[in-house]
C-alpha cells in the first residue's frame, strides 16, 4: 500500500465497528489496496478515552470516539447527547449527526485535536431494562437505583430515579442483587451485557437519549493524502453507513425474539407521560446552553440545527 | 526491518534487561519507550516520530492506572496487613489445631487449615507463610514435628492465599485480559479448597506412613467450640467478601473495603496502635504502587507490541502448532513454571499475559467461542477463568521450589534455625501435590468454571 | 521501626548527604499522602455502600472519584519505594556479582531507568498539558482530569531525583569500591529478600505483642 492508516478502536469486531470495516474495504477496493486502513481493535493503540489525544499527535490517523467519555474533550458534539431531542431511529441520528459536523463550531472544537468528524456512528435509543415492579408512568421512577450516566442520568435525576454509578460489566450482577433496578443502554448492549436476564420490563417507547460516537480522522494525515485517495475515501462514507445501519437492523431481529422469548413486558408510556418527562427535558438543555455560552460556543445555534434537523 | 522483527529484537533485549537485574517495571516501559520510537521513526521520521513516541508512553502510566477495578488492589492489601496487627492469626490456628488435631499429622492439617483461612482475609502468600512461620511452626516442634515437615507445611499453605479470595494476584489477571475481576476472585475458591485438601491427604498419608507427626488429641468440645469466637472476624470477611462478589451486592472495591474495615475495627478493639495502623499503611501503599508501576511500566511495553503487531503473530504461530491443543497447553504451563523459578509471579504473569493470552483463547477457539466447538470444551469466557487459574497455580507452586522459591526463604528467615535447603526439601511432597492439583485441574476443569458459571 | 531506609549518616560529602536528606522526607511526605488516601478511600467505600443499602443515596459519581483519587496512591510513592528497592527485579545475577562489577551494573540498571523516567516525565506532561488546555472531563459528573494528570510528572520528576542521587551513590562506589555504600539500596540476596519480606508481613508489632 502506498498510504496505510491505523484506526484506534475499543472492543471486539461488532456491529458498533462495522461502519469503519467497511470503509475501510470500500476504500481499499476504490483504490486497488494502494490506501488500507487497517483496524486495531481491543485498545491495542489507545485507551477509548484517549483517542482523541492519540490522533493529536500524530500516532494514529482514524478513530472512533464517544463525546461522553470525556464531554470536555469535544463540548459540541455533546448537543446530541441531551435527553428528548425526537430522534427516532439511525437514519436520521446518522442525518443529524452529519449536519452538526459540518457546523463551524464543532469544526473547530475538534480541530483542537487535530482532528475532523468523518463519519457518525449512529446509536439506538438507551431504553431501560430493569426488574421488580414494572413503572406504569415515568412518576414510578422516583428513589429507583438506575444505571444511567450524563445528560439521561440527570433526565432521572429530575424525575426523582437514584443514578448509581456501576461499571458496564458490573450491571448484570447489580442487577440481580438490587444494587441498581435499571439499567439504560442500547439494546445490542443489553444483550451483550446481559440485563436482559435479570430484567423483567424494557421502557419501549420511553426513547431518553442515545450517545455520539464519531468517526475522526487527523486533519494532517488526511490533507496530506492524494486526492484520488480523499475522493475514495469521501465516497466510502455512503455505503460504510447504509452496511452499518443493515447490521443494525439484523441485530434487532435478534432482539424482539429476545424480549419475547424472556417474557420481558415491553412498557409503552402514554403521549402525555412522555410530554411530561420531556418538559424535565427542558431544564437539562437549558443548563447545556448556558455552559456552552460560558465556555464561547454557540450553544443555542447547535441545539437549533440539530431539532430543525430532527423537525424536517 | 518491519516493526514485527521491531517487536521481537526488542523483546529479546527486555530479557536481557530483566536477567541483569532492571527492575522490572522500568526495564519494561524503557523497551517500550524505544521500540514506540523506532516504529514511529519508521513511519514519521525521527524528529516527529522521537516526539509521537514520547507523547504516546506518556499518556499510558496515567491512562492504565486510573481504573476503577484496580482500585481493589490496595483495600486487599491492606486487610492482610491489618489481620496480622488484629491476632488473627494465633486465634485461627488456635482454632484448627483444637478441631483437627486428632488427625494424623494434625497439627500440620490444622496448620494448612489455618493457613487456608488466613488466605481468605490475605491476598498475598508471601505475607502468608511469614506470618504463619511465627505462629504454627513452634507449636508443632514442641510436640516432636520435624522441623522439615513443620518448616514445609507452612511454606506451602502459604500459597493458598493467591487462589482464595482476595487475591492481588487474580485481580490483576483479571484486568489484564479484560474479564469480571468477580469471577476470577470467585474461580479461585473451589481450586483453593481443592488444594488445600490434597495438601492434607498427603500430611495424612505421610504420618500414617512415617509416624513422625503425631496427633495431637484430648481437646474437649467446649475446648473446641470456645476457639471459635476468635475466628468470627475472618468468617465476617469471608461471608462479606465472597458473599459481594457471588451474589453482587457491592463491587469488588466496595466488599474489599468493607473487609478492610471489619479488620481495622478488629484490631482497634485488640488494642492496635496508630502507628501500627500508620505501618499497615505505609507497606500497602508500598506495594500498591509497585504493583502499579509493573502495571503501568509493562503496558508501555504492550503499547508498543500492539504497534508492532507482535501478540497477533504469536497467536497465529500457537494456533498452528500441529500437536493436541491440550499438549500445546502443559507445554505453556511447563514455560510457566521454567519461568516462575526465576521471576516473581506477579511480575511473570503481567510480562508474558499480553502475548500468551490471547494465544491461548484462539487455541480453544476465541473469545466468543461455544463450549461444543471449542478445543478445551468450554466457552470462549469459561476458558479465560480456567487458564487463569491454572497460571496462578503456577506462579503459587515456584513459590517452593529452588532456587529463588520465596516462601521458603521466608520461613527459613523467621526460623534461622532451619536451613533453606531443609524446607526445600520438607516442599518436596507438596511440590508433588501441586502436581496432581494441576493435573486435576486440566483434566476437571469444572473444579474451576463451575462456580463462577451459576453467578 | 526499620531505619535501613533512611540515610546512612558519615563524614564524606555532607552537601550531599543533606540533599538526600530533604529528598527524603520530602519522599516520605509523598508516601504518607499515598498512604492516608487508601485508607480515605477505603472509608469512603464503607461510606457508599451503607449510604446507597440504607439511605438509598449512593455518592453521585463514586467511580468517578476512585478513579481520579487512585493517581494519588499510584504514583506520589513511587520515588519512596525506588530509594527502599521496593521495584521488583531478578536478582539472581546481580546477587552473585561482587565489589566494582556489582557497582557498575547498578549504576546502569539505574541509568535505564533514569533515561526511561525522563522520557515519562516529557510525555505525561504533555498528557496533562492536553487536559487542562484543551480540557477533559470524566464520563459520569464531568470531573476534570488536570489535577490528577499533573500528579504523573510531579511524582516522576521526584523520582529522577532520587535516581541522580543514586547514579551519584553508585558512581562514587565504582570510583572506591571500599567506600561505604550511602543512599543506595544493598542489594540484596534471596535470604536477605525474604527477611525483608518478614518485617514486612511482621511489622514491628511483633516484638510488643511478644512483650504483652
Ligand atoms: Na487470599
Ligand atoms: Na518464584
Amino acid at each position: 500500500a502506498d498510504v496505510t492508516w491505523n484506526v484506534s478502536l475499543w472492543g471486539k469486531r461488532r456491529a458498533f465497528t462495522e461502519n469503519v470495516e467497511k470503509l475501510a474495504e470500500e476504500v481499499a477496493a476504490k483504490t486497488n489496496g494502494r490506501f488500507e486502513i487497517k483496524m486495531a481493535y481491543g485498545e491495542s493503540l489507545s485507551k477509548s478515552k484517549e483517542n482523541l489525544d492519540g490522533i493529536s499527535f500524530g500516532a494514529f490517523e482514524m478513530a472512533q470516539i464517544c463525546a461522553s467519555y470525556h464531554a470536555d474533550k469535544n463540548p459540541t458534539l455533546t448537543v446530541l447527547e441531551l435527553p428528548f431531542l425526537g430522534v427516532k431511529d439511525l437514519d436520521m441520528e446518522n442525518k443529524v449527526s452529519m449536519a452538526l459536523y459540518e457546523h463551524p463550531a464543532v469544526k473547530k472544537d475538534l480541530a483542537r485535536w487535530d482532528a475532523m468528524a468523518l463519519m457518525a456512528t449512529p446509536m439506538p435509543q438507551y431504553n431501560f431494562v430493569g426488574n421488580g415492579d414494572v413503572p406504569k408512568t415515568t412518576k414510578d421512577f422516583e428513589g429507583m437505583r438506575v444505571r444511567a450516566l450524563g445528560g439521561i442520568g440527570e433526565l432521572m435525576s429530575a424525575v426523582g430515579a437514584v443514578p448509581t454509578t456501576v461499571t458496564a460489566s458490573e450491571t448484570y450482577q447489580a442487577m440481580e442483587s438490587g444494587t441498581v433496578r435499571a439499567a439504560s443502554f442500547a439494546p445490542h448492549a443489553h444483550l451483550s451485557f446481559k440485563t436482559v436476564e435479570v430484567g423483567t420490563w424494557w421502557t419501549k417507547n420511553m426513547n431518553p437519549g442515545t450517545v455520539q460516537c464519531p468517526v475522526v480522522v487527523s486533519i494532517t494525515a488526511y490533507n496530506a493524502l492524494p486526492d484520488e485517495f480523499k475522493t475514495a475515501l469521501n465516497e466510502a462514507i455512503a455505503p460504510a453507513m447504509e452496511h452499518y445501519i443493515a447490521t443494525y437492523d439484523k441485530v434487532y431481529e435478534k432482539w424482539w425474539p429476545e424480549l419475547e422469548a424472556r417474557k420481558i413486558q415491553q412498557i409503552e408510556f402514554t403521549e402525555e407521560d412522555l410530554a411530561d418527562l420531556r418538559s424535565k427535558a427542558a431544564p437539562v438543555w437549558k443548563k447545556w446552553v448556558d455552559e456552552m455560552d460560558a465556555k464561547g460556543i454557540p450553544g443555542q445555534e447547535l441545539l437549533d440545527l440539530v431539532t430543525s434537523t430532527v423537525g424536517n | 526491518m518491519t516493526p514485527f522483527e521491531v517487536g521481537l529484537l526488542m523483546t529479546g533485549v527486555l530479557l536481557v534487561l530483566v536477567v541483569i537485574g532492571v527492575r522490572v517495571a522500568f526495564a519494561a516501559a524503557f523497551v517500550g519507550v524505544v521500540g514506540l520510537i523506532i516504529i514511529f521513526t519508521m513511519k514519521q521520521g525521527f524528529e516527529r516520530g522521537f516526539w509521537t513516541a514520547l507523547q504516546m508512553a506518556g499518556t499510558i502510566p496515567h491512562s492504565k492506572s486510573v481504573t476503577y477495578s484496580l482500585s481493589v488492589l490496595p483495600t486487599f492489601i491492606l486487610i492482610g496487613f491489618l489481620a496480622f496487627y488484629a491476632g488473627l492469626t494465633k486465634q485461627l490456628f488456635e482454632a484448627s489445631k483444637r478441631w483437627l488435631g486428632w488427625l494424623p499429622g494434625g497439627m500440620a492439617v490444622g496448620t494448612v487449615f489455618a493457613t487456608a483461612g488466613f488466605a481468605a482475609v490475605s491476598g498475598a502468600s508471601v505475607a502468608t507463610a511469614a506470618v504463619f512461620a511465627r505462629v504454627a511452626i513452634p507449636e508443632m516442634l514442641a510436640v516432636g514435628y520435624s522441623k522439615r515437615l513443620a518448616a514445609a507445611v507452612v511454606a506451602a499453605g502459604g500459597t493458598l492465599a493467591s487462589l482464595i479470595p482476595p487475591s492481588a494476584i487474580l485481580v490483576i489477571y483479571a484486568i489484564l485480559v479484560e474479564q469480571s475481576v468477580g469471577k476470577l476472585l470467585i474461580a479461585g475458591f473451589v481450586p483453593g479448597i481443592y488444594s488445600a485438601v490434597i495438601y492434607i491427604l498427603i500430611i495424612v498419608g505421610m504420618a500414617a506412613w512415617k509416624g513422625d507427626a503425631p496427633a495431637i488429641k484430648g481437646f474437649t468440645w467446649g475446648e473446641r467450640f470456645a476457639s471459635i469466637p476468635g475466628t468470627l472476624p475472618i468468617l465476617a470477611v469471608v461471608a462479606i467478601i465472597f458473599g459481594s462478589l457471588y451474589f453482587g451486592v457491592a463491587t469488588p472495591t466496595e466488599a474489599g473495603a468493607l473487609g478492610a474495615f471489619v479488620v481495622l475495627l478488629t484490631a482497634i478493639v485488640k488494642g492496635m496502635r496508630l502507628k501500627q495502623l500508620g505501618q499497615a499503611l505505609h507497606e500497602t501503599a508500598k506495594l500498591a504502587v509497585m504493583i502499579f508501576t509493573l502495571i503501568w511500566g509493562v503496558l508501555v511495553y504492550v503499547r508498543f507490541l500492539g504497534f508492532a503487531g507482535l501478540p497477533d503473530a504469536f497467536r497465529d504461530f500457537i494456533v498452528a502448532l500441529p500437536h493436541d491443543p491440550m499438549l500445546t497447553m502443559v507445554l505453556i504451563l511447563c514455560a510457566y513454571a521454567v519461568l516462575g523459578m526465576f521471576i516473581d509471579a506477579i511480575g511473570m504473569l503481567v510480562l508474558t499475559l499480553p502475548v500468551v493470552y490471547p494465544a491461548v483463547m484462539a487455541l480453544n477457539g476465541g473469545e466468543a467461542v461455544s463450549a461444543a466447538d471449542s478445543a478445551f470444551g468450554m466457552s470462549g469466557e469459561a476458558c479465560s477463568i480456567w487458564f487463569g487459574i491454572l497460571v496462578v497455580k503456577m506462579a503459587e507452586l515456584c513459590l517452593i521450589t529452588p532456587p529463588i522459591g520465596l516462601n521458603c526463604f521466608v520461613v527459613s528467615g523467621v526460623r534461622p534455625d532451619i536451613p533453606v535447603q531443609e524446607v526445600f526439601r520438607g516442599c518436596v511432597p507438596f511440590f508433588v501435590a501441586d502436581v496432581i492439583t494441576i493435573a486435576g485441574l486440566l483434566a476437571f476443569p469444572s473444579i474451576i468454571t463451575w462456580l463462577p458459571s451459576l453467578m | 521501626m526499620r531505619v535501613d531506609d533512611r540515610p546512612v549518616v558519615t563524614s564524606e560529602a555532607p552537601r550531599y548527604r543533606m540533599f538526600d536528606g530533604v529528598l527524603a522526607t520530602v519522599e516520605d511526605v509523598f508516601n504518607l499522602i499515598a498512604a492516608s488516601s487508601i485508607l480515605i478511600l477505603m472509608l469512603m467505600a464503607v461510606a457508599q455502600i451503607f449510604l446507597r443499602t440504607l439511605f438509598n443515596a449512593p455518592i453521585p459519581g463514586f467511580i468517578d472519584i476512585t478513579e481520579q483519587a487512585m493517581a494519588v496512591f499510584t504514583f506520589m510513592g513511587i520515588a519512596y519505594c525506588q530509594r527502599v528497592g521496593g521495584h521488583i527485579r531478578m536478582e539472581i545475577v546481580l546477587g552473585s556479582l561482587r565489589g566494582r562489577t556489582l557497582w557498575i551494573a547498578e549504576f546502569l540498571g539505574v541509568l535505564v531507568i533514569l533515561i526511561v523516567v525522563v522520557t515519562l516525565v516529557t510525555g505525561s506532561w504533555f498528557h496533562f498539558l492536553r487536559a487542562w488546555q484543551l480540557g477533559d472531563s470524566t464520563i459520569d459528573i464531568g470531573l476534570a482530569t488536570w489535577p490528577s494528570k499533573l500528579l504523573v510528572p510531579v511524582a516522576m520528576t521526584l523520582l529522577c531525583l532520587r535516581l541522580l542521587m543514586q547514579l551519584y551513590g553508585y558512581g562514587r562506589l565504582i570510583a572506591d569500591p571500599s567506600r561505604v555504600p550511602v543512599a543506595v539500596p544493598v542489594v540484596l540476596n534471596v535470604e536477605e529478600e525474604a527477611r525483608r519480606e518478614i518485617d514486612e508481613a511482621l511489622g514491628d508489632g511483633t516484638d510488643e505483642e511478644a512483650r504483652r
